[in-house]
C-alpha cells in the first residue's frame, strides 16, 4: 500500500485518549472506531485535520434490533476507517458532519431516508430516494417493516415555489440528455445557472433489501443488475467482499480472469462515455465512430464470458468459465486493432477546436474542493487527485500488474474525459499484460453455500469511480445488510457546484462528463 | 402572347413545384446517405434502390400520424406557419434559373436578387413564428435561438451576396448568371468561402446548429408540431437546405452554365450542370456538418461578430478594387 507518511491510527491515539473511543485495527477496513455520538464529530475533526484526502466514502445505516448502528465508511489517503455509532431507535438523532466534511452531506439524507437516523445539522427536505407517495415513519431498511403493509399517500399535488426572478427550467425525469430518469431543477437568471436541486429516485428498485432475501449465490446475480454497465465491478465487489468473511483463497488464474473481465468492463464503458459526450456536444461523428469501435470489445466480453453485457463470469471462489488457450490471440488481435485507432482518439479529443471550445473551462472542479465533496474516479483525477483503488489498496491481480493512474489539472469537462481517454491505453495494456502472464491452475474454489457471521467493507475501482461494499453476515445462508455505495453518487455533488454560474447550454456536457449513471445511484 | 399550357407546366411540373419537391427528397436522401457513410454506418437502405425512396415514404407515414395542437397555443399562426414558410422558399426557388431561366418566363426582374434575399428572411420568421406559437418552453427558446441566429448572420449574408451583383455589375439574377463566363468562386473564392459557411449558419447546421440542439432544447421549434404540419415544417426545412445550395451555385458556380456548351436541348443540359453543381455544396455542408461540434449560442453570436462580419466587410473591399483595377485587365 503506498503510503504519504501519515500513521493516521497513532494520530487518532494519540488525541483520543480521554475521549470514548476505541480503536480496533484490522476490521471493517483499516480499522473501526467504535465511538459513541458526540465524540464522532472530534474523530472527524482530527481526520480532516491530519489529511486533505480525508472523505467520507458511505454511511451504512443498519437495524441492530434496539439501537440503530451509523457507520461512517471514512477514506483518508492511505486507509479506510469505519466510525461506528450506535443510537436508540427511540431517538435515533445524532450530530451531521457535513461541516466538517461536506463530503458526507449527500450520504447522510441517504441514511435519514432509507433507515430513519436523524442528522442535526443537515435537514432533509422530504423523501431523497423514496417516491413522494411513501408514508413519514417508514424505513425500508429496517426490520420489522413489511413490504405488503405499507400503505402509500395520495400523490400531492405539485406544490409552487416562488423563487423570484428565477426561471425554473427542470431537466428530467424524462429529457433528451438524460439517458436514464432522474430530475434536476435548474434555476435560471437568464441563461446563467443560480442553483440546482436534485431529486434522484427515480429508478430505486431496493436492492439492498432485496439482497437480504436471497442466498448469496443468489446475491451475485442480483447486484450485478444494479448496473448494466459496470455489471462486473458489483458481482466482483460482492463476491470479494463474500470471501473475505468466509477467508477464501482465490487461485491466482482466477485472480487474472477477473482483472481481464473488469477491464473489459471499463474499456467498453469509457468507449461509451466518450461518445455520448459527443452526442451531448452535438458531435454525432464523434459518437458514431467510439461506438463502433466499442462493439469489437463487447464481442470479446463475450468470448470470455458467454455473455456480451451482463457477464454474470463472477462467482464465489473465482469465474465461472476458463479463457480457452486458442481464445487468447483472438483477444489479443482486437486489443491491438484499438489500439492502433486510439492516437486519432486522443488527437480529436485534444486537438479538435470545436471539441475545446465546448468542453476547456466547462464545470472546473478546484482540486479543494474536489477533495472536499470526495469525488470518486475519473472525475477526481481530472481534478488533479490521485486517487483510484487500483494503486491504493489492490485487489485481484492489480498488485502486479504494472499501469498508470492517469492525473489531470485542469479540472474541467475537458480533463476528466481526456482522462478518460488515457486510461483507455492504460487498460488495454493492463489485459494485454494479464494474458501474457495468466497463471496456469484452477479457475475456482468450491465454497460453502452457508457464509460464517461476520462483517466487511470492500471497495473496487469501477468505470465511474470507487464502488463500495459493506456486507455483514449473521451466520446463515442470506446476509444480514448489502450496502452499496456507487460512484455517481458521491460525484453528482460535484455537478450541482460546478454548474452554478455557468450558462444553461453547459450543463450537458458538464453532465455527462461525470459518466452518471442513475441505475446505480438509485439501487 | 403567354403560352399558358407551358406556363402551366413550367410551373407545377418542371422546374417548378413537383421538380422541387422531388430534388428536394433526392437532396434529402444524399444528405442522408452520406452523412451516414461519413459516420461510418449504412443510411436509408431498403426503400428502393439503396433506400432512395426514403425520405418520400417519411413524407407520406407523417402525413398519415394524428395531429395534435397545444391547447394554448396561438391556433391560426401555429397551423399555418409550417405551409406558409413551404410557399415562400418554393416561390423563392422559382427566381432562380434552374434550368436557364427562371421557372416563370419573364418573372425576373431588376433587382430580384434583393427580393430573393428579403424572402429568406420572411420564410426564416415563418420558422420563428412557428416555434413561439406553439407556447412550448423548449420552441420558445428554440424559436429564440432562430432569431438571434438569424438577425445576426443575415447581414453577411446579404453583403457577400452582393460581391457577385458587383463583379456582375447588376442586381438580377438571371444577368449575375449570364455574366459568369468565369464563375466567380474563381474570380473571388474569400467571398464563396465565407458566403458557404454563413449559410451554414443560416441553415442552422453543425457547427451553428443551436436553435434545435437536442439535449438542450429537444427539438427546438419543432418540439410541439406532429402529423402532416411536421412533414410540412420538415419539407420547409429540407428545401430551405436545397435553396441555400442553390443560391450558392446561382451566385458563385455560374447557375446552369455548363464548362461545354451543348448545341442540343439546352435546358436539359443546364438542369443537369444546375443539379450536379448543387449537390457538390449539399455534400461539401454536410462534410462540414459532420466534422464539427456544435458551439453554444453566444460562441455563435460572437463568431458572427468577430470573425464573419469584419472579414465579410474586407472580402467586399477586396473584391471592389479588384473589379475596379485588375479584373477589366484580365
Amino acid at each position: 500500500m503506498p503510503s504519504n507518511g501519515i500513521d493516521i491510527l497513532k494520530i487518532l491515539e494519540d488525541k483520543l485518549q480521554n475521549k470514548p473511543v476505541q480503536i480496533v485495527p484490522g476490521t471493517l477496513g483499516t480499522a473501526a472506531i467504535i465511538t459513541k455520538s458526540g465524540s464522532h464529530r472530534d474523530v472527524f475533526q482530527i481526520l480532516v485535520d491530519a489529511d486533505e484526502k480525508t472523505a467520507v466514502v458511505s454511511i451504512t445505516g443498519i437495524d441492530l434490533g434496539e439501537n440503530l448502528g451509523v457507520y461512517y465508511h471514512v477514506r483518508t489517503s492511505n486507509a479506510l476507517l469505519t466510525i461506528q455509532i450506535e443510537v436508540p431507535k427511540a431517538n435515533p438523532t445524532l450530530a451531521s458532519v457535513n461541516d466538517i466534511t461536506p463530503s458526507a452531506a449527500f450520504h447522510e439524507l441517504e441514511v435519514t431516508d432509507l433507515i430513519g437516523a436523524v442528522f442535526e445539522g443537515n435537514p432533509s427536505s422530504g423523501h431523497f430516494v423514496l417516491p413522494d407517495t411513501w408514508p413519514e415513519g417508514v424505513y425500508p431498511l429496517r426490520k420489522d417493516v413489511n413490504a405488503c403493509e405499507v400503505k402509500l399517500d395520495p400523490p400531492a399535488a405539485e406544490e409552487k415555489s416562488d423563487d423570484g426572478k428565477l426561471v425554473k427550467i427542470v431537466i428530467g425525469p424524462q429529457h433528451p440528455a438524460l439517458l436514464e430518469p432522474e430530475k434536476f431543477v435548474v434555476l435560471v437568471e437568464g441563461e446563467t445557472v443560480r442553483e440546482v436541486r436534485p431529486r434522484i429516485g427515480y429508478v430505486h428498485r431496493g436492492i439492498e433489501k432485496a439482497s437480504e432475501s436471497r442466498t448469496y449465490l443468489q446475491d451475485v446475480y442480483l447486484v450485478e443488475r444494479i448496473c448494466g454497465i459496470c455489471n462486473s465491478c458489483h458481482a466482483c465487489a460482492f463476491v470479494e467482499s463474500v470471501e473475505k468473511i468466509l477467508k477464501l483463497e482465490v487461485p491466482p488464474r482466477a485472480k487474472y480472469l477477473r482483472t481481464i473481465i473488469l477491464e473489459l468492463n471499463r474499456l467498453h464503458s469509457h468507449l461509451l462515455t466518450l461518445g455520448h459526450a459527443g452526442l451531448e456536444i452535438g458531435y454525432e461523428t464523434l459518437f458514431q465512430y467510439f461506438w463502433r469501435d466499442r462493439e469489437p470489445i463487447m464481442d470479446i466480453t463475450e468470448i470470455l464470458t458467454g455473455n456480451r453485457v451482463i457477464s454474470s463470469s463472477m462467482t464465489v471462489g473465482g469465474v465461472r468459465r476458463d479463457l480457452k488457450e486458442t481464445d487468447i490471440p483472438k483477444v489479443k488481435a482486437v486489443l491491438s486493432g484499438l489500439k492502433k485507432r486510439l492516437p486519432f482518439y486522443v488527437k480529436v479529443y485534444r486537438e479538435e477546436p470545436t471539441i475545446g471550445l465546448r468542453m476547456q473551462k466547462v464545470g472546473t472542479l478546484k482540486r479543494e474542493n474536489a477533495l472536499k465533496l470526495g469525488v470518486v474516479g475519473p472525475v477526481a483525477r481530472g481534478s488533479g487527485v490521485d486517487i483510484d483503488v487500483r494503486k491504493d489498496a489492490p485487489y485481484e491481480a492489480y498488485g502486479e500488474i504494472p499501469f498508470k493512474v492517469i492525473t489531470y489539472d485542469a479540472g474541467d469537462t475537458w480533463a476528466r474525459m481526456n482522462v478518460r481517454m488515457d486510461e483507455v491505453e492504460e487498460s488495454i495494456n493492463i489485459i494485454e499484460y494479464a494474458l501474457d502472464h495468466l497463471p496456469e491452475g484452477p479457475f475456482r474454489v468450491r465454497a460453502p453455500r452457508v457464509v460464517p457471521a461476520g462483517e466487511v467493507v470492500n471497495r473496487v475501482e469501477a468505470p465511474r469511480g470507487e464502488l463500495f461494499y459493506y456486507v455483514k453476515s449473521n451466520g446463515t445462508a442470506f446476509p444480514d445488510r448489502v450496502k452499496v455505495r456507487t460512484p455517481t453518487f458521491a460525484n453528482i455533488p460535484a455537478f450541482l457546484t460546478t454548474a452554478v454560474g455557468e450558462p444553461l447550454a453547459d450543463v450537458p456536457p458538464n453532465f455527462v462528463s461525470l459518466d452518471p449513471c442513475f441505475s446505480c445511484t438509485d439501487r | 402572347m403567354i403560352d399558358y399550357p407551358l406556363l402551366i407546366f413550367r410551373v407545377l411540373v418542371f422546374p417548378g413545384f413537383t421538380f422541387i419537391l422531388l430534388f428536394t427528397m433526392f437532396c434529402d436522401w444524399v444528405e442522408r446517405k452520406v452523412e451516414a457513410r461519413m459516420q461510418n454506418r449504412m443510411g436509408p437502405s431498403f426503400t428502393g434502390p439503396h433506400g432512395i425512396l426514403q425520405p418520400i415514404a417519411d413524407f407520406i407515414k407523417m402525413l398519415t400520424k394524428e395531429e395534435i395542437t397545444p391547447c394554448d397555443s396561438k391556433r391560426n399562426v401555429y397551423k399555418y406557419a409550417p405551409i406558409l414558410a413551404l410557399s415562400v422558399l418554393v416561390f423563392a426557388m422559382a427566381f432562380l434559373p434552374i434550368d436557364g431561366s427562371s421557372v416563370i418566363p419573364g418573372v425576373s426582374f431588376a433587382g430580384d436578387l434583393i427580393f430573393v434575399m428579403a424572402l429568406v428572411s420572411v420564410a426564416n420568421f415563418m420558422l420563428f413564428l412557428a416555434g413561439w406559437s406553439s407556447t412550448n418552453p423548449y420552441s420558445a427558446i428554440g424559436a429564440a435561438r432562430v432569431m438571434t441566429q438569424f438577425l445576426g448572420y443575415d447581414i453577411p449574408l446579404v453583403l457577400l451576396a452582393l460581391v457577385p451583383a458587383f463583379l456582375a455589375k447588376s442586381l438580377t439574377i438571371s444577368t449575375i448568371v449570364a455574366s459568369q463566363w468565369l464563375p466567380f468562386a474563381i474570380l473571388a473564392p474569400w467571398a464563396f468561402v465565407l458566403f458557404i459557411i454563413t449559410m451554414q449558419a443560416e441553415l442552422e447546421k453543425d457547427p451553428f446548429d443551436v436553435p434545435h440542439a437536442e439535449s438542450e432544447v429537444v427539438a427546438g421549434h419543432e418540439t410541439e408540431y406532429s402529423g402532416g404540419k411536421l412533414a410540412f415544417l420538415k419539407l420547409a426545412r429540407d428545401v430551405q437546405i436545397v435553396f441555400g445550395a442553390a443560391l450558392i451555385t446561382v451566385l458563385f458556380l455560374g447557375g446552369a452554365n455548363g464548362p461545354v456548351p451543348f448545341g442540343f436541348l439546352p435546358e436539359l443540359w443546364g438542369t443537369l450542370w444546375f443539379v450536379l453543381k448543387v449537390l457538390v455544396i449539399v455534400v461539401l455542408s454536410e462534410y462540414l456538418t459532420v466534422l464539427f461540434a456544435r458551439l453554444r449560442i453566444d460562441q455563435v453570436v460572437r463568431v458572427n461578430w468577430q470573425f464573419i462580419l469584419p472579414l465579410t466587410v474586407l472580402s467586399l473591399i477586396l473584391t471592389l478594387s479588384l473589379a475596379y483595377w485588375v479584373y477589366p485587365m484580365v
